[in-house]
């Protein structure tokens, strides 16, 4: 048994405190749950009380004020545990009780909403007080986490109790337990959309995080190997940042359609033409540059670097449109997703076997050191026999390329760009991508210490070893941070894409909007915070992963 | 052997850094270049390993001149410790030392052994030390790694920039000692940039002095005190160089035995007796294993005529004495904090074994000065 931690002072938990109120103003003043007749219709509201023929809401009642309670115990081990169990309890019972109880309200529908209400797919939509509930129970959990901490319980303890109660209520969800909720009866109807619009948001956020992970990593490198271009790639990506990610959507509107209808050939002129103007004005500024005024300089910068944006845009639209109309046809063929799946599949099994190998990914003596080489060579190989079967299967279906039947009859159409539809979001997508990445690139490479370069040097490392083993790994978690950001707000600007016809789950979004339908905004909202949560966690761990020890805590934001 | 012969460093801006400089670095010892901010001696190193070119002229690293290896081979072979250490932080101790053994193919059983020598020959805990990451040592520590892999692959010619600079005194003098100490044991070819001309009368068997690219003066640190070559030099090295040139000299190499001696079984006649028979004020007292128990005078006799144990004055030796490893500038220091003129000499386990005079030491720094007066 853990020892009564009596040396800590016990001060009244006051977030305990805080929780207890939240719910409680939830459960005493605000309607937990609207009956509504249908998806459309405004419902009746319901708080706590007046739920009838079942009286285990009660429990919740006492519960709120549970906390309140326990906040002023002097023990604060056993009030940590106490406060743990409460707040997961809270979470639960906020989210059962209330669903037990409407089985009652939807049997009873009419009585309820009166015999004029057009009663069809009747559902609960949860309200205010549901909400605080969770919070409080959300805060009263964390509050207990606090005081473990304090009598110093286990880490890994800890998360456990913080993520039981979160399993259990998954559990629950996947079981079928919360059907009655209104987002729920949502998706159930709309299951296999959400799941396609889903995996269509996925992926163009990853293909233009892909491409614009190369195209912005390779600036920020270009950028910190060259002073006098590191200004002009700078502000190329930082004027694209302050376009509005609507207005870039219509911008690329008609661009991209007379793109989408140039043949092959005769672009190719127009793009080798833009590059050579983008070289020479490149070329024309670094001469001069030191000899203009400054302000005059300013502006000269931001002009060049508009012009040599245009190649730079060009090539990446019709790129990054090519590889997402590639990846689409090649993995998923129409109706089903076996190859997203099986992808997924090898990623968790080479992230699980990465996981189990950290340990000696930094010490590079010992057996494991071939082991783990060869572990690297196989999913790198892997990977390129993914992509490689993704090309020839899109290649070998008539949806990519099938009508072309020789080179000069090839539009850039048939590349995958168009005006409206997935292309303009994922050129979109990509250049807001570009941003963090670069930025977060230079600043990485450029933070690297000048003295451990130099005696990198003095050592004898030649430049491409100074870069790939001293340079690269340190600014590994600065470039991840800016993989994160770009990650992280591509899955909400993303969102915006539905209104140029690329889908995702924005479509969700902008029905629900104009349907007046808040489930349907949550079916499109809560996926993509879900998504861009999950996508963040996965970042980090990668991170993780491959960030040395030795400085590990120095980057943790 | 390095040779500097007629360097030329010309900057693109058109700065003569180093303006035919011509030096010769011999074998095994350590050769400091010294000079005020901007005279070039870190430009100079930096040539040796090519980390900046030779404008004119040329150097000669054991013969051959150093362009016709390419630079990372020869820097490979050239050890290589900075002031800012400039350990790698993502690396652990082990993976810092053995980088350049790696770059050169070893075993690595062989490099596992020779991190396990080096951390040991700086006096680090190989099992405690090995697999930890830099920011987790303190700066001396860290130092003493930055050593250990300028050492990595046993180069013969290393080239410290202000290897103890960035570190606090205490820790400094610690760290000097402890280097010296191993350069007598591995005997390498040393260039050791410095502007604290302590550090270089304490660590160079020659001292360079350059001023604005050329060279001043190139001799041992004991003729660069006792006879400075001009105003430049004698000022560089400071108004105080006669103590710096005491700073030089162990105690060991200038004491003499010529202070009576009494044991403590003795009778305070016996000492008198002694006192008087050398025509001295005192005499030192020891115990049976000769160590160091006190003094007594003639004073103390004359009040207690018939107990020496009464008569003498009792110290311990720690603190009375000065040991025979101490510099002779040292020495003085404590003669002059203590109000002695004469203070006895001892070894570790504090036996007598001899004694310094204040006037021999005084007679030693003036004998410098007059040799060191410039004719004019």
């Amino acid at each position: 048994m853990r020892p009564p931690a009596l040396e800590v002072r016990a001060i009244p938990n006051r977030i305990a405190m805080l929780g207890s109120a939240v719910a409680a103003l939830g459960f005493f003043f605000l309607p937990v749950v609207t009956l509504k007749p249908n998806r459309i219709s405004a419902g009746v509201p319901f708080n706590l009380l007046q739920f009838q023929g079942d009286y285990r809401y009660i429990v919740l009642f006492a519960l709120a004020l549970v906390p309140f309670m326990i906040a002023f115990r002097k023990d604060v081990g056993v009030r940590g545990w106490l406060l743990v169990i409460v707040g997961n309890l809270l979470m639960l019972l906020t989210l059962v009780l209330p669903a037990i109880a409407g089985q009652h309200l939807l049997a009873n529908a009419k009585q309820y909403l009166g015999p004029n209400a057009f009663i069809q797919n009747p559902r609960l939509l949860p309200t205010g007080g549901l909400a605080l509930g969770l919070v409080g129970g959300y805060v009263t959990l964390f509050a207990g986490l606090r005081d473990l901490e304090r009598s110093g319980v286990q880490g890994w303890v800890r998360s456990l109790a913080a993520w039981l109660g979160v399993a259990f209520i998954f559990v629950l969800l996947v079981a079928g337990a919360f059907n009655i909720y209104s987002i729920m009866v949502e998706f159930h109807t709309n299951g296999a959309l959400l799941q396609q619009k889903f995996v269509e948001h996925l992926m163009f956020v990853a293909v233009s995080l892909v491409v614009g992970f190369v195209v912005g990593v390779g600036l920020g490198l270009w950028a910190s190997r060259d002073e006098r271009m590191a200004p002009m790639i700078l502000y190329a990506v930082g004027i694209i940042q302050t376009i509005p990610s609507l207005a870039l959507f219509g911008v690329l509107l008609v661009p991209l359609a007379r793109l989408g209808d140039m043949h092959f050939l005769p672009s190719l002129e127009v793009f080798a033409g833009t590059v050579v103007v983008a070289v020479a004005v490149g070329l024309a500024y670094r001469l001069v540059a030191g000899r203009l005024p400054s302000r005059v300089q300013t502006a000269a910068l931001i002009l060049v670097a508009l012009i040599v944006a245009v190649p730079l845009v060009l090539f990446t639209g019709v790129f990054v449109s090519f590889v997402y109309r590639a990846a689409r046809i090649g993995f998923g063929g129409g109706g089903g997703f076996g190859g997203i799946d099986n992808a997924i599949l090898a990623l968790v099994v080479v992230g699980l076997a990465l996981w189990a190998g950290r340990r000696w990914l930094f010490k590079r003596e010992g057996a494991f050191r071939l082991v783990l080489r060869i572990g690297y060579l196989l999913a790198y190989s892997g990977a390129l026999v993914v992509l490689m079967v993704m090309m020839v299967r899109a290649a070998a279906t008539d949806q990519f390329l099938g009508s072309v039947t020789s080179v000069q009859a090839l539009t850039i159409r048939n590349l995958g760009v168009s005006g409206i539809g997935v292309a303009p979001a994922l050129v979109a997508l990509t250049l807001y991508s570009l941003l963090p990445l670069v930025r977060n690139t230079y600043a990485g490479l450029e933070n690297v210490d000048n003295a451990i370069i130099d005696s990198g040097r003095g050592m004898g490392m030649t430049p491409a070893q100074i870069f790939f083993q001293i340079e690269l790994p340190l600014a590994f978690p600065v470039i991840m941070a800016g993989v994160r950001n770009a990650g992280v707000a591509l899955v909400g600007i993303g969102t915006v894409a539905t209104v140029i016809g690329a889908g995702g789950l924005g479509d969700f979004v902008i029905q629900g909007i104009v349907n007046t339908s808040v489930d349907q905004i949550l079916l499109g909202a809560i996926p993509a915070i879900a998504l861009a949560m999950v996508l963040d966690a996965v970042l980090r761990f990668v991170e993780g992963l491959l960030t040395s020890p030795g400085i590990r805590h120095v980057q943790n934001t | 052997m390095i040779e500097f012969q007629n360097v030329v460093k010309q900057f693109p801006d058109g700065f003569r850094a180093v303006n035919g400089l011509s030096l010769t670095v011999h074998d095994g010892e350590i050769t400091v270049l010294i000079g005020p901010s901007g005279c070039g001696k870190t430009t100079s190193m930096r040539m040796v390993n090519r980390l900046l070119s030779v404008t004119e002229g040329r150097i000669t690293v054991e013969g051959r001149d150093n362009r016709d290896f390419p630079a990372e081979e020869l820097r490979r072979k050239i050890g290589y410790a900075i002031q800012q250490i400039g350990l790698f932080p993502h690396m652990t101790v082990l993976d810092n030392i053995a980088v350049v053994p790696r770059m050169l193919g070893w075993e690595d059983d062989r490099i596992r052994k020779r991190v396990d020598d080096l951390l040991e020959l700086t006096g680090l805990d190989p099992d405690v030390n090995r697999d930890k990451y830099p920011r987790q040592l303190s700066g001396g520590q860290q130092q003493r790694v930055g050593v250990a892999r300028a050492l990595g692959a046993d180069p013969p010619i290393m080239l410290m920039d202000e290897p103890f600079g960035a570190i606090d005194p205490i820790t400094r003098e610690v760290l000097q000692d402890e280097f010296l100490e191993i350069q007598k044991r591995i005997s390498k070819t040393i260039i050791f940039v410095t502007h604290d001309i302590d550090e270089a009368i304490k660590m160079g068997d020659r001292v360079a002095i350059l001023r604005e690219g050329t060279l001043v003066q190139y001799d041992t640190p004991d003729t660069l005190l006792a006879r400075p070559k001009n105003r430049f030099v004698r000022d560089f090295v400071g108004a105080d160089r006669q103590l710096k040139r005491l700073g030089l000299l162990r105690v060991r190499e200038l004491m003499v035995k010529d202070s009576p001696v009494v044991s403590l079984r003795q009778s305070a006649e016996d000492a008198r007796r002694a006192i008087e028979s050398a025509g001295v004020k005192s005499a030192f007292v020891v115990d049976e294993d000769g160590v160091l128990r006190g003094w007594v005078d003639r004073e103390g006799l004359r009040e207690n005529p018939d107990s020496l144990l009464d008569a003498m004055s009792e110290g311990d030796f720690r603190e009375i004495g000065v040991r025979q490893s101490a510099t002779a500038r040292e020495a003085l220091s404590a003669m002059v904090a203590r109000g002695f003129r004469i203070t006895p000499v001892v070894n570790e386990k504090g036996v007598l074994v001899g004694n310094i005079t204040l006037r021999a030491l005084q007679e030693l720094a003036e004998q410098g000065w007059a040799e060191g007066e410039p004719a004019s």
